[in-house]
């Protein structure tokens, strides 16, 4: 008896793997692009961290010293933390209440969906050229504040303006991918909860306080985590602001910057793979301390 | 449907396998099959490769060129000029070499680098266009000319003056510079002023020679209100990114220089020398009669046209005449030349582009050819009149072509070509070069003061050096 459920679970095994194995040789393009893409150049990557010069003299940990001793790694780390902070302080936030709006709108929904995100698939090296111009001395921005008496601001050519005009650049950016996800989650609250609340007496203020806010943490929580990956590994836009120096003084120099500058400025792969693997360590590090702290279960 | 299933995957695995064999390039050994030998094959020494038959050369000849090229012919969009492919130049050659057939690798600027160093180590071409040369030549990936050039007796002095030191490097086993490169791209800067804001100031024109002194007493007038037009004008501008090149050049002036030596190893910086701090301070005061936006490359888009409102540019590359040619401003702006230190009797940043051959190339012998092609009147006048916004010719000869003589501007614009510091700055092709301008940038932000940037530029710079002996 025993045997003979043996024998048919072998067979149903069998048979399953039989009749399967074709769509793992559909895989196949998909594994090999991966492996040859993606997991040998990291592992590549890896190998080079610890070598020198083209010859790929061995020097152990070198390269990771002189990165973390490097000033210039700091400057880029703080500007990457910087830019990134102040980034998701606008776009969440502001993202979560213009999707809001949007829900409550009863007519023109899609029109505004489609407004708030035709910047996000906008080519960042498009939308940064407008903005070259727009934070031009004599550009809309400026023309704009100065209907309220706000002086003239040279934007690209003081460190903290600069800092700034890449918070924007990137906020309009993404803002229209807050929007989006915030209005996906608040269209899959419950409308018996707001029926409920209104019957109890609640104004629309308390029902957006006690109802929404707490049923939207998980998108907001998403937003936030995939929001400091992203801003991690900010590159195009202070690239495009700032040049390859991060211009002026630096101030727009950003992690995958000090990494693009060491390794095709100077062809030092050493010290550029070292950097690499030390962002990829601080992605992970922040994403785990993110998902503890907000408690996302993934 | 297992019969079905199986079909299936094995197209699928066909097509892959297709796939694959696509991105394979072809073998390079059957194109040279009638190429001549490398001379480590022969078991001679690279001069002995050298006295090689010249003629009756076949096989392929791969060349990679970087910038705007293409095979075809095409139409710029901004001039609407019908610009030749580099076809044509493939065709010329492959007629002077019966047998012989010329293969382009073209790409782009984008790292332009990393590509070359793959491209020689993996033996993608035999002749590579090499801006940073050195870091090539000091891995032994380029095929030493001089050989060849004794063999052939080529006249290096159909090159403008310092053309082929500029680009003298050192391999592995060099005990001096040698020449691994020659120059088929010209570049150069020069000062380009607007004759019509200095008429409208009455302020004579720039001289031919200017001084730092001469230009910035000129600029002070002719910053403000333009007496004739009411509008903002400024004195001069200058481009933020090589604002320490420009700096490097004042200091050259001033009798000063980059520092001595050539590999890391041997490198001395004088970042901070007391020439240096004042040619920082002189970019500081220089600054005062630019644009507002001119630290973030804003504020002098109109220069070169007919709506400018800038008299002097400090630093023009030479396509700048193309550019008035398009705008029809050719009568309006002139040009003058850059400093030179008065003792070495040159200065500024030396640029363009040399042609080496690579070490493991089959091809070398052909290849040679082609570099002596570049240096041809066909090569050189095919470039100016099809690539004019990126090569400047490097051949004297050039200076009696009508295409040039027609371009008033174009003398000053040679002249600065023989000029040019040699060999080029070498601590530009690692972080100093990165150092140095953060550090003037600081200054000109005044977020420091000339003397602390640059103490601070030679301090960094030191111990970057130091970390690559």
């Amino acid at each position: 008896m025993i045997r003979e459920t043996i024998g048919r679970k072998k067979r149903r095994t069998k048979k399953a793997v039989s009749g399967t194995w074709v769509w793992f040789i559909f895989l196949l393009p998909t594994l090999l692009g991966i492996a040859l893409f993606t997991v040998y150049p990291m592992i590549e990557s890896f190998r080079l961290s610890f070598t020198k010069g083209a010859q790929e003299q061995y020097v152990g940990f070198e390269n990771y010293r002189h990165v973390l001793g490097s000033g210039s790694f700091h400057q880029a780390l703080f500007n990457t933390f910087y830019i990134a902070f102040f980034q998701l302080l606008i776009v969440i936030p502001l993202g979560f209440v213009i999707a809001c709006l949007i829900n409550s709108l009863r007519r023109g929904r899609n029109f505004f969906k489609v407004l708030f995100y035709i910047p996000n698939i906008t080519s960042m090296v498009a939308a940064a050229t407008v903005f070259l111009v727009v934070l031009h001395p004599h550009g809309l921005l400026n023309y704009a504040l100065s209907a309220f008496g706000i002086p003239e601001t040279i934007w690209l050519a003081n460190p903290n303006s600069a800092r700034w005009s890449v918070i924007l650049l990137a906020s309009w950016h993404a803002l229209g991918f807050g929007i989006i996800i915030n209005l996906a989650n608040l269209q899959a609250i419950s409308p018996d909860y707001y029926e409920a609340a209104s019957i109890d007496g609640a104004s629309r203020f308390k029902q957006w306080l006690y109802i929404t806010i707490p049923n939207m943490l998980g998108s907001l929580t998403i937003l936030i985590i995939l929001g400091w990956i992203d801003g991690l590994q900010r590159f195009t836009e202070a690239f495009m602001l700032g040049g390859h120096t991060g211009s002026p003084a630096r101030s727009l120099y950003t992690l995958v910057g000090f990494i693009y500058e060491r390794g095709f400025g100077g062809l030092e792969y050493g010290v550029a793979s070292a950097a690499s693997y030390l962002l990829l360590i601080l992605i992970l590090a922040f994403t785990f301390i993110n998902i503890k702290f907000f408690r996302m279960k993934i | 449907m297992k019969k079905k299933n199986g079909t299936l995957a094995l197209t699928l695995l066909m097509l892959l396998g297709m796939l694959l064999s696509a991105c394979g390039g072809g073998n390079p050994s059957s194109n040279a099959a009638n190429a001549s030998q490398p001379s480590e094959e022969k078991g001679g020494s690279t001069a002995e490769a050298a006295s090689a038959e010249t003629t009756g050369l076949t096989g392929t000849l791969k060349v990679q060129l970087i910038g705007g090229f293409t095979e075809e012919d095409k139409t710029d969009p901004k001039t609407g000029l019908k610009t030749k492919g580099v076809g044509a130049l493939k065709e010329e050659f492959e007629k002077r070499y019966p047998g012989a057939e010329v293969n382009f690798v073209l790409m782009g600027w984008d790292s332009y680098n990393e590509k070359t160093q793959t491209m020689l180590q993996s033996s993608a071409a035999d002749v590579y266009q090499l801006p940073g040369i050195a870091t090539f030549a000091e891995q032994g990936l380029l095929e030493p000319l001089q050989p060849y050039i004794d063999r052939d007796d080529f006249d290096l002095n159909q090159y403008f003056d310092g053309q082929v030191d500029g680009w003298k490097a050192m391999g592995p086993e060099d005990k001096d510079l040698q020449i691994y490169g020659l120059p088929f791209i010209g570049d150069t800067r020069v000062i380009v002023y607007d004759k019509k804001i200095f008429d409208e100031w009455g302020v004579p024109y720039l001289s031919k020679e200017p001084t730092i002194e001469e230009i910035l007493e000129k600029a002070a007038k002719m910053t403000g209100k333009n007496p004739k037009t009411g509008e903002q004008n400024y004195g001069l501008t200058f481009n933020k990114s090589d604002a320490a090149d420009t700096v490097m050049n004042i200091n050259e002036s001033k009798g000063g220089k980059w520092g001595t030596g050539f590999l890391w190893k041997d490198m001395k910086l004088e970042f901070n020398s007391p020439t240096m701090v004042e040619a920082l301070d002189l970019m500081k005061k220089a600054k005062e009669y630019a644009p507002e936006g001119v630290m973030a490359g804003q504020g002098a888009e109109n220069f070169l046209t007919d709506k400018n409102n800038v008299a002097i540019n400090l630093r023009s590359a030479p396509g700048f005449v193309t550019d008035i040619k398009t705008n029809g401003t050719e009568d309006r702006y002139d040009a003058a030349l850059l400093f030179v230190n008065p003792e070495e009797k040159m200065g500024g940043m030396f640029a363009g582009s040399p042609f080496s051959i690579g070490k493991s190339s089959e091809q070398k012998d052909l290849a040679w050819e082609w570099l002596k092609f570049s240096a041809s009147d066909f090569y050189q006048q095919f470039m100016w009149d099809n690539y004019k916004i990126e090569s400047t010719p490097v051949v004297k000869a050039s200076t009696e072509w009508a295409s040039v003589k027609e371009i008033p501007q174009m003398s000053v614009v040679l002249d600065a070509m023989g000029r040019l510091w040699a060999p080029r700055y070498p601590y530009r092709s690692g972080q100093p070069r990165y150092i140095l301008s953060e550090n003037v940038e600081k200054a000109l932000l005044d977020s420091a003061s000339s003397q602390d940037a640059l103490d601070k530029a030679q301090k960094d710079a030191e111990e970057w050096i130091s970390s690559q002996k």
